[in-house]
């Protein structure tokens, strides 16, 4: 329980909650105050009012000379308030009583305050008098404060209440708010453990409501998805390394035993040391491939990125490559490569690779007779190159993998090759902010990159 | 020719030196960059080659420090980084050429020699000529026993190459850069594709074969050694 407790007082709701209650009572407080201060001048004045009124009452009924009036007034008015909340008082000048319920002694003419010891009056009863001399004697009248006090506790009381009503729905409304939000970042904190414990595929449960938290738990889980996607990844292409470095090391170890072995015979070693060699230069090609690819995605090279003409690109891998497809049994044409002058914004040696590679995985993937055209188009803000040919093609459900690194057609096992073209292919395209799409020739692939024009980058 | 090494992995130096001396060159080997640039402002090697890790001084450095100082023997980089950007560092820096780690000794001396001999201050030759076969640089016109070869721009540019470098080894990797630009390996023959359509037209329909092929190395153009 203690701890349930320390938890909700650490937590941002409860806080928030207890903050607001506090300053919301403090400003019922404050405004209590002023009120009641208000309120009190108010009354008193108005306590004043009725006292110098009943004076005046009272005084008018005395005439010339003619004190009966005014002690018949007094009396009757005296007679009106048996529980003297008022008093009316009439001395002569030596001070003896005239009339009224009390004797008024020793008060100033004007207003004045006396605490009253009478009988059949609380002690300490607070009166407000108002004196005046009415033909040579002294008329008191004097109200008393209790009823004006009893307003006065009145509006307290309520304030205070209404105070405690106040900060006790507060703190309550905060705990119960506190404990829900508590509640759902205990979810998303215990998710987060889950996570660091290795559970990639745990995800924050979302209410649905599409609330704040809602957004964040759902920001927080697209990030665990291509988190968990890249750590798949790594997982996938460092079984791959694995597989794919231990098989050619080991073709290596055992041309070298078999060397060895030769040699201790005297025989020649020398197809075998040729064999060890390309071996070798395979494993170094496949590690290049791969830090090339890393440096790639690590983006450095954009610093030496130029405005350049696509089509001229193409049209230099076009003339490298149209006499290798003729040596090869396959044709490679080419298409509008210089009709759209727009420029891309790009590193001319990294797009000549990338062209490079896929012309060259449709030469090793395709068969003799196979066509492979290569077209630059404009798209709206977009300039579209093409690689494209009427060969087998690759299955739609394979067309994803086929860019991750190190993966290959089963097909495709048998024939030379990495599987990192397209890893690069892709790495490349997307350094410069390019889409890459496949798609169906009916029979054949196309590889169709969609590069940003320049003034869209620049925008 | 007179070599300066600086290399400080003692197995790579090892390999180095053996081979460079085989090839007939006298090799120093120094460990760090700080002799190495006392050494290279001496001013008495013909190439240097230079790992860009070593000690003291690494190497971008010492060859920036170097031409700063005046030096301009030729330099090759050696650097087994193996960054894209490398090529483009160590050619701002000063080099004049450079070779990723792991490579093949002959690529290095095919590239050595290339440096070795390149004409001093930028000669300007308007005619290259082997034997019979002559190219006239800036009419851009191959002519072979007086005959006219006509040639793509590609395989102008190809030829030119290998007249410049005449009797010395082209590797492929040279020709790959120099020809096409490209600095990667293809995995189609693209070299071995463009060599067979130049002799088609360079070598084919005359009775002396000059274009020569260097069994897993390059190419090399000269007149045939009387065997």
């Amino acid at each position: 329980m203690t701890g349930t407790w320390s938890r909700l007082l650490r937590s941002t709701p409860f806080r928030l909650a207890l903050t607001f209650g506090f300053l919301f009572m403090l400003a019922f407080l404050l405004s209590g105050a002023i009120v009641y201060q208000m309120m009190s001048a108010d009354l008193a004045e108005r306590l004043d009012e009725s006292i110098k009124e009943t004076y005046s009452v009272v005084a008018a009924t005395y005439a010339s000379n003619d004190l009966e009036d005014l002690v018949a007034t007094i009396e009757s008015h005296a007679k009106l308030s048996p529980k003297k909340e008022q008093l009316f008082s009439l001395t002569d000048p030596a001070g003896n009583h005239l009339a009224g319920n009390f004797t008024a002694a020793g008060l100033p003419d004007g207003f004045s305050a006396f605490d009253a010891v009478l009988p059949g009056v609380p002690p300490d009863t607070e009166y407000r008098a108002f004196s005046g001399s009415v033909g040579g004697n002294n008329l008191t009248v004097a109200f008393s404060l209790s009823e004006t006090e009893e307003l006065e506790t009145v509006a307290m009381m309520s304030f205070g209440w209404a105070t405690l009503i106040i900060t006790g729905l507060a703190v309550a409304g905060g705990a119960l708010l506190a404990s829900r939000v508590q509640r759902r970042l205990d979810g998303i904190a215990a998710t987060m453990v889950d996570v660091s414990h290795g559970r990639l595929d745990t995800r924050i449960p979302l209410t649905g409501t599409g609330d704040d938290i809602d957004i964040v738990s759902s920001q927080v889980n697209a990030a665990l998805d291509r988190l968990s996607g890249l750590v798949d990844g790594m997982k996938q292409v460092s079984a791959n390394i694995a597989h794919d470095l231990k098989t050619p090391l080991n073709r290596l170890q055992m041309i070298l035993e078999g060397a060895a072995d030769k040699a201790a015979l005297d025989q020649d070693v020398s197809d075998d040391l040729a064999d060890a060699r390309a071996e070798g230069h395979q494993i170094n090609e496949t590690f290049d491939a791969l830090l090339r690819i890393a440096q790639i995605e690590a983006g450095a090279r954009k610093a030496r990125f130029t405005d350049l003409d696509l089509g001229e690109v193409l049209e230099i891998i076009a003339e490298i490559y149209t006499d290798v497809a003729e040596d090869d049994g396959k044709s490679l044409v080419s298409t509008q490569l210089r009709e759209t002058a727009d420029p891309i914004h790009g590193d001319r040696e990294l797009l000549t690779q990338m062209f490079a590679n896929l012309v060259e995985n449709a030469l090793r993937h395709c068969p003799p007779g196979t066509t492979i055209r290569l077209s630059v188009t404009r798209q709206g803000e977009r300039v579209l190159a093409s690689v494209a040919d009427n060969g087998p093609g690759i299955p739609p459900d394979e067309r994803e993998q086929v860019f991750q690194r190190l993966y290959r057609l089963d097909h495709s096992r048998s024939t030379p090759g990495n599987g990192l073209g397209l890893s690069l292919v892709r790495a490349i395209a997307d350094l410069h902010g390019a889409s890459i799409a496949l798609d169906d020739c009916q029979p054949g692939l196309a590889v169709v990159v969609s590069f940003p024009l320049v003034r869209s980058a620049a925008s | 020719m007179r070599l300066l090494l600086v290399e400080d992995d003692q197995k790579t130096a090892d390999y180095i030196v053996r081979g460079l001396t085989e090839a007939g060159h006298v090799c120093d080997l120094l460990r760090n960059g700080h002799d190495a640039l006392f050494a290279a402002t001496s001013g008495s090697y013909d190439v240097i080659v230079a790992d860009r890790m070593i000690p003291g001084l690494d190497g971008l450095s010492m060859v920036k420090a170097a031409r700063a100082a005046g030096v301009r023997t030729p330099a090759i980089f050696l650097t087994s980084i193996g960054g894209i950007d490398d090529r483009v560092e160590g050619l701002e820096a000063g080099g004049d050429d450079y070779l990723v780690k792991p490579f093949a000794f002959s690529e290095l001396l095919a590239r050595i020699n290339a440096l070795g001999r390149r004409p001093a201050a930028q000669e300007q030759k308007t005619m290259l000529r082997v034997a019979d076969l002559e190219m006239d640089l800036i009419m851009r016109r191959v002519t072979r026993q007086g005959q006219s070869i006509d040639l793509q721009p590609r395989e102008f540019s190809l030829l030119e190459v290998l007249m410049r470098g005449e009797g010395r080894v082209i590797t492929r990797t040279m020709l790959l850069e120099r020809v096409w630009d490209f600095h990667f390996d293809p995995k189609t023959s693209v070299v071995e594709t463009h060599i067979s359509r130049l002799r088609a037209k360079v070598d084919k329909p005359f009775e002396t074969q000059l274009i020569h092929t260097i069994r897993n190395t390059g190419y090399s153009l000269h007149v045939p050694l009387a065997s």
